[in-house]
């Protein structure tokens, strides 16, 4: 008995790793694009959990409303200029900077707008 | 069964083969097949294992005596509960219970991989395959746990007294657990270096999998202490004994990495120095199954010793090799691009406390190889004994204490001077306060004041960290609980962290009141007399006998009394006199305020077959002390020879475990993610489909 589980664990073994060659489905290695996409996506993430973070550190006295407004300001632009990369615009230098400028007043105004004074990100 | 786990484990090694050299090969030859194939050959891997491991723990079911290290390691007389820890109780089975792991803990890694790391998944793939190929090759032909007996013998030798205790279904576990568990980070973390991913993308994956290790390796060697505490009947539980110092040296390392991985992941600083630590994390875990296969020094573990040594060194020096020299080829690649700003930051803080753990680790690994290399080099026999590393490493570890403190207070970036005056206040207040008031009531051991005053100063700095927060929040409207709920719930490593430095607290208190105010003494009682120490009087009432077919055991019952000194003032002052804090009382009458508080049975018995003695201590545990009594031995002429102790706080090292893991579970629990839209699931059709 105990041979003949052997045997049907090594035949198991073997079908599962070569229906990849086998199999009709078609497999390709991931795209630098796709990879792309996923890191921006993380990263995009991370920033956002860092402001979050900075909220919760400003709320609890941590930080001074200077250090706060600049940190913050710096990962929104950096959150910014992810946004652009993913949704895969294409600018010059200087019109991205522009645009990052808008960007950065909007957010600013949109903060002041806002009755609690506190940060969406929207 | 033997046939099917020896033919499990020529499988697993064939394909744990195939899984690195496909993963590889289908990589650079852009073969997406083949990539496929070789991560199904990894998870293929976990099944054999598996089968592997149930062979071997259904022959103990069984008592399949014809296997040798069945008949090594139980018996027809073995509680069947203790299968489970027979199955790790020796070289053969430990090694199948840490490739048990390994493989797991290996799929379940990759299966939820983030595709952002596909590109390096390859490479992580490989690494784990190797080290999952050296235990199956170990365990094939080294250590094999299913070789057969030429006699199969009518009953085997039973399993080793020591382990038959509650703590030894997890202790071992957890500590081979986790130190194999150090694998996984370091293979994300290299097979991204390999890939030339040299961004932060493998942050998440290496912190997650690293607190765990962390968590498990850490709570294991808490239970280990208790273990030591109950069962091996000195009275301590943490000798500075190399097995116990190979775990702890891959834990501080792996907690420098915990908290500097925070600044990695906050700051995008000290990624160079993160992969470093980690680096150092995994060889000393080698370095630890090393010295718990290979025996080079003697320890309390030495069930576990064999003739493996050089295979295992063998090992640890390709490790260390492989890992340093990654390190140095894509080091010019690691460097961060932010330097800190202030010394007086959080991120500063985290780098003084790196360093105050990695000092304790050295200090430990110098006293660890210290025997090794006089016994190799001058051919003397040497051992490094408990005083060394508390002399050495005390001091440190009052200093990291000091720095759980301060480096909460201190916001990231820089620090102002009206910040450090208002933040500080309080808790260096609560710390001064502390010391005054044990001055004040009489305390001895200044050394030991200091401590406590450090404990406070942490616990307030802690508390006030909670109350800003819990405030600020309440302000907003939310009522007490779900103000401080809402703060915890909002950054869940930073708090879990809090969790843990409060257990860190009570262990602190624990380690301060049994080094400083521990007191002992020892006699030889007939059945009425007493033995009494401080506020105690023992009296020993009756005594049994236990005996089994494979061990001589007796039981001692011992009344306690809680006396009032005055009563016992003039046999206090004679005992003193002689430099003895205990004395011994042939008269079996109570005194007038003598208080019955409890009964204690402590229990002595001696396993032939293994030549061992066992004993389990009679303990009384309250939150102030513990009494602590251990059978020495049953004397020819009836009396029993006790050794008693008075362990101030103890009941706070063991009380720390629940903080410690519920803690570590806080800051592992995932954050919710932080996008406040509707994320639209994409088609990912450039995926290779499956995991």
């Amino acid at each position: 008995m105990p041979i003949v589980l052997g045997t049907l664990l090594a035949l198991v073994s073997i079908a599962v790793i070569a229906y990849p060659f086998l199999g009709s489905k078609r497999y390709r290695l991931v795209s630098e694009t796709f990879v792309t996409r996923e890191k921006l996506r993380a990263e995009r993430l991370r920033i956002y959990r860092k402001i979050t973070d900075l909220e919760s550190d400003f709320t609890s006295g941590d930080l001074t409303d200077a250090d706060y407004q600049l940190q913050r300001d710096q990962l929104r632009m950096s959150a910014a200029e992810i946004l652009r990369q993913e949704s895969g615009a294409k600018t010059t230098n200087s019109t991205r900077d522009e645009e990052l400028e808008k960007e950065i007043s909007r957010l600013r105004e949109q903060t002041a707008q806002s009755p609690e004074g506190g940060d969406t990100l929207k | 069964m033997a046939d099917l786990g020896v033919m499990a484990l020529l499988l697993g090694l064939a394909l744990s083969a195939y899984a690195a050299i496909g993963s590889v090969v289908g990589e650079k030859i852009g073969m997406a097949e083949l990539v496929v194939s070789a991560r199904r050959a990894l998870y293929m891997t976990t099944l054999a294992v598996v089968i592997a491991s149930g062979a071997l723990i259904n022959a103990f079911v069984q008592n399949d005596f014809s296997i040798r290290y069945v008949a090594d390691h139980s018996n027809t007389l073995m509680d069947r509960a203790f299968v489970w820890v027979a199955f790790y109780a020796g070289n053969e089975g430990s090694l199948l219970y840490i490739l048990l792991a390994l493989a797991l803990m290996s799929a379940l890694s990759v299966w939820f991989a983030p595709k952002r790391l596909a590109r390096s998944m390859p490479w992580t793939i490989a690494i784990l395959a190797i080290i999952q190929l050296f235990y199956f090759v170990v365990l094939s032909f080294a250590a094999n746990p299913f070789e057969l007996l030429d006699t199969v013998p009518l009953d085997g030798r039973g399993i080793n007294p020591l382990l038959t205790h509650t703590g030894m279904f997890s202790h071992p576990p957890m500590l081979m657990g986790g130190l194999i568990a150090i694998t996984i980070p370091f293979a994300f973390v290299s097979g991204a270096l390999i890939a030339g991913n040299y961004g932060d993308d493998w942050i998440d994956v290496a912190r997650v999998s690293a607190i765990l290790a962390w968590g498990v390796l850490g709570t294991g060697m808490l239970i280990g202490a208790w273990w030591a505490y109950t069962i091996l009947g000195w009275g301590g539980y943490w000798a500075w004994d190399p097995i116990e110092n190979v775990a702890l040296m891959p834990w501080l390392v792996l907690t420098a990495f915990i908290h500097s991985i925070m600044v990695q992941k906050r700051r995008g600083m000290f990624r160079m120095w993160n992969v470093a630590l980690l680096n150092i994390a995994f060889v000393l875990a080698q370095l630890g199954m090393f010295i718990n296969r290979g025996g080079p020094v003697v320890s309390v573990h030495s069930f576990a010793a064999s003739a493996l040594g050089i295979i295992f060194l063998s090992f640890m020096i390709a490790s260390l090799v492989f890992a340093f020299a990654l390190f140095l080829w894509r080091m010019p690649q690691l460097k961060s691009d932010r330097a800190m700003e202030s010394f007086v930051s959080r991120e500063a803080s985290f780098l003084i406390n790196n360093f105050l753990f990695l000092s304790v680790m050295a200090v430990t690994l110098w006293g660890v190889l210290y025997p090794v290399f006089a016994e190799f080099a001058r051919d003397i026999s040497v051992s490094v004994s408990a005083p060394y590393f508390n002399r050495a490493n005390g001091p440190v570890l009052l200093g990291i204490v000091v720095m759980m403190g301060i480096g909460p207070l201190l916001p990231w970036r820089k620090t102002s001077a009206r910040s450090l005056k208002q933040w500080f206040v309080w808790p260096t207040l609560v710390g001064v306060l502390t010391i005054i008031v044990l001055v004040a009531l009489g305390v001895q051991r200044p050394i030991a004041i200091f401590a406590f005053g450090v404990v406070a100063f942490v616990a307030a700095s802690i508390s006030e960290e909670w109350w800003r927060g819990t405030v600020a929040r309440h302000r907003s409207g939310d009522n007490w609980p779900m103000a401080w709920w809402r703060l915890v719930n909002g950054n869940r490593p930073r708090h879990g962290g809090y969790i843990v430095h409060i257990s860190i607290l009570m262990l602190g208190l624990g380690i301060i009141g049994t080094n400083f105010y521990q007191q002992r003494t020892d006699g030889a009682l007939a059945l009425g007399e007493s033995l009494v120490i401080d506020n105690y009087r023992i009296e020993y009432v009756d005594n049994g006998d236990e005996s089994r077919p494979d061990r001589i055991a007796q039981w001692a019952e011992m009344s306690v009394y809680e006396i009032s000194p005055e009563d016992y003032e003039q046999e206090k002052a004679f005992a003193a006199a002689q430099g003895s804090t205990g004395f011994t009382l042939k008269d079996s009458r109570l005194r007038e305020n003598d208080k019955l508080i409890d009964q204690i049975r402590p229990w002595h018995g001696f396993y032939v077959d293994f030549n061992m003695a066992s004993v389990r201590s009679g303990i009384r545990s309250t939150l102030v002390e513990d009494l602590y009594v251990i059978p020495r031995d049953f004397l020819a002429d009836g009396r029993i020879s006790l050794a008693v102790s008075i362990n101030p706080l103890a009941w706070w090292l063991w009380a720390s475990g629940p903080f410690f893991i519920i803690g570590t579970m806080v800051a592992l629990w995932p954050q919710p993610a932080v996008e406040r839209r509707p994320v639209r699931k994409r088609k990912l059709d450039d995926t290779e489909g499956e995991n």
